[in-house]
C-alpha cells in the first residue's frame, strides 16, 4: 500500500519536472523579480493544499551565514512514522531566490524518523518556510529568517 | 557499496556502465591518511637537512606563461597603481582641494555611499545612521552623526575626495583622486554626510556590528560530506602514484610518501638559493615532478593543487615550523613585512590595513570579519564557499585574490614578492597546527 | 564532467535489529542553477541534479525532488530503521537524463 503511494508519488514528480524546466526557461528569457512571500506562498499552496498549523515542525538553520552558497538547514517532525500516523512529505521553500522551490522529500514509516539534512542556495536575505504533510492529512509548518551576508570589497 | 552512473546518449545506447569510484573506500582512505599524519614522528625536517637536495628544474617559470587572470576574476587592467612588485606607481596626493560649499544631490549621494558598484562603497567601512541597508561595517568611525559634527564642507569634499591630504597613512581609500567617484558624485556624497545628524537604529541586533557575532569556523573540514575539498587528498594521493612523463611515479621514489612527507608542509615556504628567492609547497611540486618525472604540473592546474592538498593533509595536526633562521630567510621575512606595509591598487589599500589590529583586523567590513595574519596561513589550500559552486584555493590564490579585490593587478603565482610575503606571514603562524585542506568563506 | 560525478554514502557502524540509523548523502555535482552568466554574460543553461530515491530491500524509503536552490555538491542526510540486514539503494537523476546508483549493505549484529 505504502509503497504504491510513494512510486505514485514518484511518477507525478517526474511529469511535474518537464514542467520546472519549461517554467525555468521562461524564467531565464523575462527576467522575473526574485521570488517573493507571496511567490512562495503559491508555490506551497500547489505543493500541499491547505492552511498548516505551526508546530510539529523543527527548523533549523544560522542566523546568520557568511555566503549564501550553502546554508545549512535541518528539518525534523515530531512522528512516530507508523503506518497510521506519518509524514508523507515535506515541502521546502524561500522567498528571496530567484524561484522560490528548494525541495520536496517523501517519506514511508520505514524511515522511522523523519529529519532531513540539506544545504541551501540563498542569494540574500530571505526567509525559508516548511510544511509537513502527514499521512492524516494534516499539514504543519515552521518558518526562519537566515541573514546573509555580502562582503565588503564589491564585485 | 557499488556506484554506477548510466549515460543517456551515447553511453545508454552502448549499455555501457562506467564505474566512478568506491566512496566508502575512498572515505576510509582519508581518515587513514590522517591517522597516519598524527602518528608518525616529527623528525622529517632535520632529516631533509642531512639529504642532498631534491632535483628542482631551475628554468622558467612555475606558472603559465604568459600569465592571465582567472577567468570570472574582474578583467579590469589597474596599470597606474602600485602592485606588490612595482611599488613606484601610485601617484602621491595633490593638494587640499579649496571649495567654500559643497553643492550636490543628498539622494544621490545615500545611493552611492550603499552601493557596492564601485569599490565597496562607505557603508562597507562606516555605520551611517539608518535602518535601511543590511550589515553595515565596522572598519571606520561611525559616521551617523557626521552632519552635527561642526565640518566643513571643504573638510567633508577632501576627506572622501582623498583622505591622504589630512593624514598620509590613512587607511581609507582616495575616492575622488582614483577615479571611483567624480567630484561632482564627491559632492552628492557631502551632502548625504550633511543629513546625517542622529545616531543609528538597526531594526536587527545582527545588523549593527557592535553587537554582531564574531564567525566561528567550526566545521568538520576533513570531512568530505562537509568540504568537498577533502574529495582531493584522495585524488591528490592517487595522482602521486600513477606513472606520468617519463614513467615513473612520485612513490617510485618516495615508497611511503605518507611517513615521508608527514609534517613536510609545516616548514614551507623555505629559501631556495639554486632559485634565489623563497619557494611555496606548489612551485616545488611542480619544478620536483618537472625535474624528475618529467611532467608539467603547473602551479594553479588541477594536479598541482591536488597534490599540494594532499601533501598538506600529510601534516595535519602539526604545528607549523618554518626556518626563518638564515640570514637569507631573515632577509625575506624583512622583505615581506614591507610588503605587507605597502599601499597597492586603486583601493590604496596594504595588507595591514585590513589585517592588522591597529587598523581593520577584528573588524567588520559589511558583513565580512577581517582576521589578523595570525591565524590566515594555517588552512591552505581551502574551499571557497563564496566562489560560485565552491574552489579549492591554495595560498599564493588567496593572495591574488586580495589584489584584485583592492583594484592591483595580481602577480603570477610563483613571483618572488609572494614567496616573501610567504614566508613572512608563515613566520607569525609559527605554532600553529596545520587543518587542510580547510573550509572558508 | 559526468567523469567528477561521484556518490558517497556514509552509514552508522554496527547496526543492530531495529536501529534508526542516519544515512549521510553526497554527490559532486556543480548544481547549475541556470541563473548564472559566463564571462561573455550568456546564461549557463541549468543543469542540477533534480531527483534522489532511495529504496530498502526493494521498498521506498527516502525520496526528494530538488531545484536549483540546492547547493553544489548535493548534501542529503535522512534515517532508516533497520529490521533486517539487507541493501539500501541510491539513485540521483540528472537534467541530462544521466542516472547516477550506488548501493550500501547493511548487515545487523
Amino acid at each position: 500500500m505504502t509503497n504504491d503511494l510513494a512510486m505514485n508519488r514518484r511518477r507525478v514528480l517526474v511529469g511535474a519536472l518537464g514542467m520546472t524546466a519549461a517554467a525555468a526557461l521562461t524564467a531565464i528569457a523575462a527576467r522575473p523579480a526574485a521570488a517573493t512571500p507571496e511567490t512562495a506562498k503559491q508555490l506551497l499552496q500547489t505543493l500541499a493544499k491547505g492552511e498548516p498549523k505551526e508546530g510539529r515542525v523543527t527548523l533549523k538553520a544560522p542566523e546568520i551565514a557568511e555566503n549564501g552558497n550553502a546554508v545549512p538547514v535541518t528539518v525534523s517532525v515530531e512522528s512516530p512514522m507508523t503506518d497510521k500516523d506519518h509524514v508523507k512529505a515535506l515541502h521546502i521553500v524561500a522567498d528571496g531566490n530567484p524561484n522560490p522551490g528548494v525541495a520536496s522529500f517523501f517519506f514511508t514509516p520505514l524511515a522511522g524518523k523523519c529529519e532531513v539534512q540539506l544545504r541551501v542556495r540563498m542569494a540574500q536575505t530571505q526567509k525559508i518556510v516548511c510544511v509537513a504533510e502527514m499521512s492524516d492529512g494534516t499539514l504543519w509548518s515552521a518558518a526562519r529568517e537566515v541573514k546573509v551576508t555580502i562582503g565588503g570589497c564589491g564585485g | 557499496m557499488r556506484i554506477k552512473v548510466r549515460r543517456p546518449w551515447p553511453a545508454a545506447l552502448k549499455g555501457s556502465r562506467s564505474e566512478v569510484g568506491d566512496g566508502r573506500g575512498a572515505l576510509s582512505l582519508c581518515l587513514a591518511a590522517s591517522v597516519i599524519a598524527l602518528l608518525v614522528a616529527p623528525a622529517t625536517v632535520a632529516v631533509a637537512q642531512t639529504r642532498a637536495p631534491a632535483p628542482l628544474h631551475l628554468e622558467g617559470s612555475a606558472a603559465p606563461e604568459p600569465w592571465t587572470r582567472y577567468r570570472g576574476w574582474n578583467a579590469a587592467r589597474w596599470d597606474d597603481y602600485n602592485t606588490l612588485a612595482r611599488r613606484d606607481l601610485t601617484r602621491p596626493p595633490g593638494q587640499e582641494i579649496e571649495i567654500a560649499t559643497v553643492t550636490g544631490d543628498p539622494k544621490k549621494g545615500q545611493e552611492l555611499a550603499f552601493s557596492r558598484a564601485r569599490g565597496g562603497g562607505c557603508l562597507a567601512c562606516h555605520v551611517m545612521g539608518t535602518s535601511s541597508q543590511e550589515t553595515p561595517g565596522s572598519f571606520a568611525p561611525d559616521l551617523s552623526e557626521i552632519g552635527a559634527a561642526g565640518r566643513t564642507d571643504q573638510w567633508l569634499f577632501n576627506y572622501v575626495y582623498d583622505a591622504r591630504v589630512y593624514n598620509p597613512q590613512t587607511s581609507m581609500p582616495p575616492w575622488g583622486a582614483h577615479g571611483f567617484y567624480t567630484k561632482g558624485e564627491v559632492g552628492d556624497i557631502v551632502a548625504f554626510l550633511k543629513t546625517l545628524k542622529a545616531p543609528a537604529t538597526f531594526k536587527d541586533a545582527l545588523d549593527d556590528p557592535q553587537k554582531r557575532k564574531q564567525p566561528v569556523e567550526d566545521r568538520e573540514a576533513l570531512d568530505p560530506f562537509v568540504n568537498p575539498a577533502a574529495e582531493r587528498i584522495e585524488v591528490g594521493a592517487a595522482l602521486a602514484a600513477k606513472p606520468v612523463g617519463n614513467g615513473k611515479s612520485c612513490v617510485s621514489c618516495h615508497a611511503d610518501a605518507k611517513a615521508a612527507f608527514a609534517g613536510w608542509a609545516t616548514s614551507m615556504p623555505r629559501w631556495e638559493p639554486r632559485l634565489n628567492k623563497v619557494l611555496g609547497v606548489e612551485e616545488f611540486i611542480y619544478r620536483h615532478a618537472k625535474a624528475t618525472l618529467d611532467v608539467d604540473w603547473r602551479m594553479q592546474s588541477t594536479a598541482n593543487t591536488d597534490l599540494s592538498v594532499y601533501l598538506h593533509s600529510l601534516s595535519n595536526g602539526r604545528e607549523i615550523r618554518v626556518d626563518a633562521s638564515s640570514p637569507e630567510a631573515k632577509a625575506a621575512v624583512a622583505r615581506g613585512k614591507t610588503l605587507t606595509e605597502t599601499k597597492i591598487g586603486q583601493l590604496n589599500f596594504a595588507c595591514i590595513d585590513c589585517h592588522t589590529q591597529e587598523h581593520g583586523a577584528l573588524k567588520w567590513l559589511r558583513g565580512q570579519w577581517l582576521g589578523e595574519f595570525r591565524g590566515q596561513l594555517d588552512h591552505f589550500p581551502t574551499w571557497r564557499t563564496s566562489r560560485g559552486t565552491g574552489e579549492t584555493w591554495d595560498v599564493r590564490k588567496r593572495f591574488q585574490w586580495c589584489a584584485v579585490q583592492v583594484r592591483a593587478n595580481e602577480l603570477p603565482p610563483d613571483a618572488p614578492e609572494y614567496g616573501d610575503l610567504e614566508l613572512y606571514l608563515k613566520s607569525l603562524n609559527q605554532g600553529l597546527k596545520l587543518t587542510a585542506p580547510n573550509i572558508r568563506h | 564532467m559526468a567523469d567528477d560525478i561521484k556518490p558517497r554514502i556514509r552509514v552508522p557502524q554496527n547496526p543492530k535489529k531495529g536501529d534508526v540509523l542516519e544515512i549521510k548523502t553526497l554527490i559532486t555535482h556543480p548544481m547549475e542553477s541556470g541563473q548564472r552568466k559566463d564571462t561573455q554574460g550568456n546564461t549557463i543553461p541549468r543543469r542540477i541534479v533534480n531527483a534522489m530515491a532511495v529504496t530498502y530491500n526493494g521498498k521506498p524509503v527516502f525520496s526528494g525532488k530538488l531545484e536549483p536552490a540546492i547547493s553544489a555538491n548535493p548534501y542529503l542526510s535522512f534515517f532508516v530503521k533497520v529490521e533486517e540486514s539487507g541493501t539500501l539503494a541510491f539513485e540521483w537523476k540528472d537534467d541530462d537524463g544521466s542516472v547516477y546508483t550506488a548501493e550500501q549493505k547493511i548487515t545487523l549484529a
